[in-house]
């Protein structure tokens, strides 16, 4: 070290900006978040989503809500498969602005064949969504878990983790659900408010809950009040 | 140059004097004379050449059987030169300086090819030939024969002589170059011609276009695409593959190609370089070696190498059966040509610009990392197992998009069907969104009672008997909170086979779970879940 670059604060301050901006650690974690909507930054810890990070998603609608998370993060150019889950509704996905020219179904793979699947599409798509029959084993898991960290992309478990031999980084779970439209008999399924909880490991370990419409009167996913009502839809009823 | 156009119909095997046209994403590529006489233009989309011409024969393009079916061809003028490169099929070049000299004169040789190359091609269409100081300019001067031809009926070969090709490509449109967006801001600036183009200074046009202009700059000039660089490139960037046992399937070959493509393109990657010409080379199990060049007016990818060298081996391979079988040997024999070694050697290299310019072969390039792992998992687990979706219409929430396979679409493409916009019909009796989540469901039939004690019935005027109480699904009893419908659906009322009656319901249970559900001949399943 050079004489008189003494590493206090003080002498930090001095330096010239431009040594600043060279010894400037390269990788802020704000660099590793990818974009998701803006009512559901409150769910995780540094407002985004952590690249390389095993997400699981549960409860009602949550393909819907796993669409929604990932629509902004793959920007204009990422892919995402959806591995093993027959039932999703891709237009519900759509309709929360998942881009259809870039989604790939992939068949359920047969047990032992999990990782090599997964791992693989890890490594050209930008998130994979899962929800395997039964529980993935162990050396799978690591391969998986492997390949997520080194491509910094997004898992997501559409079963919430449940055949997923290890802890994951962040569990959503739609707790509570209410319609709103439907009546006894009269008008239809119109709006959804979810309640949303969220807990994860490390810097997600305190919990997090939002309320929001999925979809609400002012679009596919927008906040809600926790015991907001509709004036309009209760004047009906 | 030898160009022999309408290469795509030639070798689908249709005799020139019948319509046929060539299409890629309904779109003509590449038509025979007579279709072109009622009105068919490449570029045309397929509706409207039908129209014009409603008996034309509708092909698919098959790079594949083009390039299997054009090697007799090329093998044919290794009779004249040994320097023949490939440019694409149906286009094949060589220098022509020594044969011209040992044949006495362009003229003399061009008579020795057309009459070389006649009992190869037979009825399969003219030839046309062209000479000229580059590729680029002799590939115009083919082109311009090959015009020619069309309407006189005979081929006659333009022969531009040294150091006129300047003069002779000045009259071309400036979209000869076959860089459609550069070829619009020169119209746009009223540059028209090459010529006019040619015109400029160099150092203006680099400054406007970059590194892209300056080729095209070059080759307006009549000079070509990069300066000649006489090195041979370093001889460890070649590669070689040892088949072991010996192959006869095209099989390996494509594997064994495509594994050589991306270790060449690598080592050229790590030195900076892209390739513009490489030579395929193979030697059989009994030591006979094929050498073929092939060249690629932009730079040649992995991917368009691997392509290449598959073609190229097909055609050897293909070559062997049919001298084979008119051998008239003992089939069980083997042809006695299995392919021992592969060897690509990159035989003329430029610096990589990091740009491709798509003259000829573009589709291979936008081949991507995500169409390489879908084949990759296409090969574990067939197929089909990878699917797109495409909007298709319909009242059902099923039925709004139905699942491709992958392998059918080209993934790097903008593809209509992923928008949304492209149904234009309305679906009278569709549910409104929200869409539902799952579709489809693993309980199957389920029962929906009514406050009677009975089950709940919707008439066929599609009014309900009853209101819901409880969803009973297997053991399990939910009790219904609230619901809406039925909404009717008589589909394909006018086909007795295929008609169904239906009518759906939304139900939301106590919980706040909603289904969607659907009742057919008195029984109720739950069709999706929101």
């Amino acid at each position: 070290m050079a004489p008189g670059l003494a590493l206090n604060n003080t002498g930090l301050a001095a330096l010239d900006p431009k040594v600043l901006e060279a010894v400037r650690p390269r990788t802020l974690s704000k660099e590793q978040l990818l974009e998701v909507p803006d009512v559901l930054q409150p769910l995780f810890p540094w407002g985004g989503l952590q690249r390389g990070w095993s997400v699981g998603v549960s409860g009602r609608g949550a393909w819907t809500l796993t669409a929604a998370m990932l629509a902004p993060s793959l920007g204009n150019e990422g892919w995402l498969a959806v591995v093993g889950a027959p039932l999703v509704n891709l237009v519900a996905a759509a309709e929360v602005g998942l881009r259809m020219d870039r989604v790939l179904i992939v068949d359920t793979p047969p047990a032992g064949q999990w990782g090599t699947v997964v791992a693989g599409l890890l490594e050209a798509v930008q998130a994979v969504a899962i929800a395997p029959p039964a529980a993935i084993g162990a050396r799978d898991a690591r391969r998986i878990s492997a390949r997520l960290r080194e491509q910094r992309g997004s898992l997501v478990h559409l079963d919430g983790g449940a055949t997923w031999p290890s802890t994951l980084d962040l569990g959503l779970t739609c707790t509570t659900t209410e319609w709103q439209g439907i009546g006894k008999g009269h008008g239809y399924l119109r709006y959804r408010r979810v309640a949303i909880e969220a807990v994860g490991r490390r810097s997600a370990a305190r919990p997090a809950a939002v309320a929001v419409w999925m979809p609400g009167p002012n679009g596919p996913l927008t906040a809600a009040e926790p015991e907001e009502r509709l004036a309009s839809i209760t004047a009906i009823r | 140059m030898v160009l022999c156009p309408d290469w795509p119909v030639v070798a689908w095997g249709i005799p020139l004097n019948e319509p046929a046209a060539v299409f890629v994403a309904n779109r003509v590529v590449s038509c025979s004379p007579a279709a072109r006489l009622e009105g068919v233009a490449v570029g045309q989309r397929r509706r409207d050449a039908q129209s014009r011409c409603p008996d034309i024969a509708v092909l698919e393009q098959d790079l594949d059987r083009e390039a299997r079916l054009f090697e007799p061809v090329a093998a044919a003028l290794t009779d004249i030169t040994p320097q023949v490169e490939i440019t694409g099929p149906g286009v094949v070049g060589f220098p022509t300086l020594g044969p011209s000299k040992f044949f006495g004169g362009d003229l003399a040789m061009a008579a020795k090819i057309t009459q070389t190359l006649e009992p190869v091609l037979r009825d399969r269409g003219q030839l046309y030939m062209g000479i000229a100081d580059g590729v680029f300019g002799a590939r115009l001067a083919a082109k311009t024969s090959a015009d020619i031809g069309e309407v006189s009926g005979s081929s006659t070969p333009i022969i531009v002589d040294p150091g006129g090709s300047a003069e002779f490509l000045s009259g071309f449109g400036v979209d000869a170059l076959g860089l459609p967006e550069l070829a619009d801001v020169l119209q746009r600036l009223g540059l028209r011609t090459l010529g006019d183009f040619a015109a400029l200074s160099i150092d203006d046009v680099v400054g406007r276009f970059g590194a892209e202009g300056r080729m095209a700059h070059r080759l307006a000039r009549g000079i070509d695409q990069y300066p000649p660089d006489l090195r041979k490139p370093a001889a460890d960037m070649a590669v070689t593959w040892w088949f072991d046992p010996p192959t006869e399937r095209i099989d390996p070959c494509a594997f064994a190609a495509k594994a050589l493509a991306d270790e060449m393109n690598r080592a050229l990657n790590d030195r900076g370089l892209a390739c513009i010409r490489v030579a395929i080379e193979a030697e059989t199990e009994n030591g006979e070696e094929f050498t073929r060049l092939w060249r690629h007016e932009g730079t040649l990818s992995a991917a368009a190498l691997a392509e290449r060298a598959r073609w190229q081996l097909d055609g050897w391979l293909h070559q062997a059966r049919v001298a084979h079988r008119s051998a008239n040997t003992d089939p069980d024999a083997g042809v006695g040509s299995a392919i021992a070694r592969l060897s690509l050697i990159p035989d003329e290299v430029v610096p990589a610009t990091g740009r491709q310019l798509g003259f000829w072969g573009g589709r291979a390039e936008r081949a991507d990392d995500v169409s390489r792992a879908v084949a990759r998992i296409q090969g574990i687990l067939g197929s089909e197992s990878v699917r797109v979706p495409e909007w298709s219409g319909g009242r059902g929430p099923a039925e709004q998009i139905s699942l491709i396979p992958a392998a059918a679409v080209d993934l790097g493409e903008p593809r209509e069907g992923a928008d949304s916009n492209h149904i234009h019909q309305p679906w009278p009796g569709q549910i409104p969104p929200p869409a539902p989540s799952e579709v489809g469901s693993v309980v199957g039939v389920v029962e929906l009672v009514a406050s009677s004690g009975e089950s709940l019935v919707v008439t066929g005027r599609g009014e309900l008997i009853g209101t819901p109480e409880w969803l009973i699904a297997g053991s399990e009893e939910r009790e219904v909170d609230r619901w809406a419908g039925p909404w009717p659906a008589d589909e394909r009322w006018w086909d007795p086979s295929a008609h169904r009656r239906r009518a759906r319901m939304q139900i939301v249970l106590s919980d706040g779970t909603a289904h969607l559900v659907v009742t057919e001949n008195q029984t109720w399943t739950i069709e999706a879940t929101y």
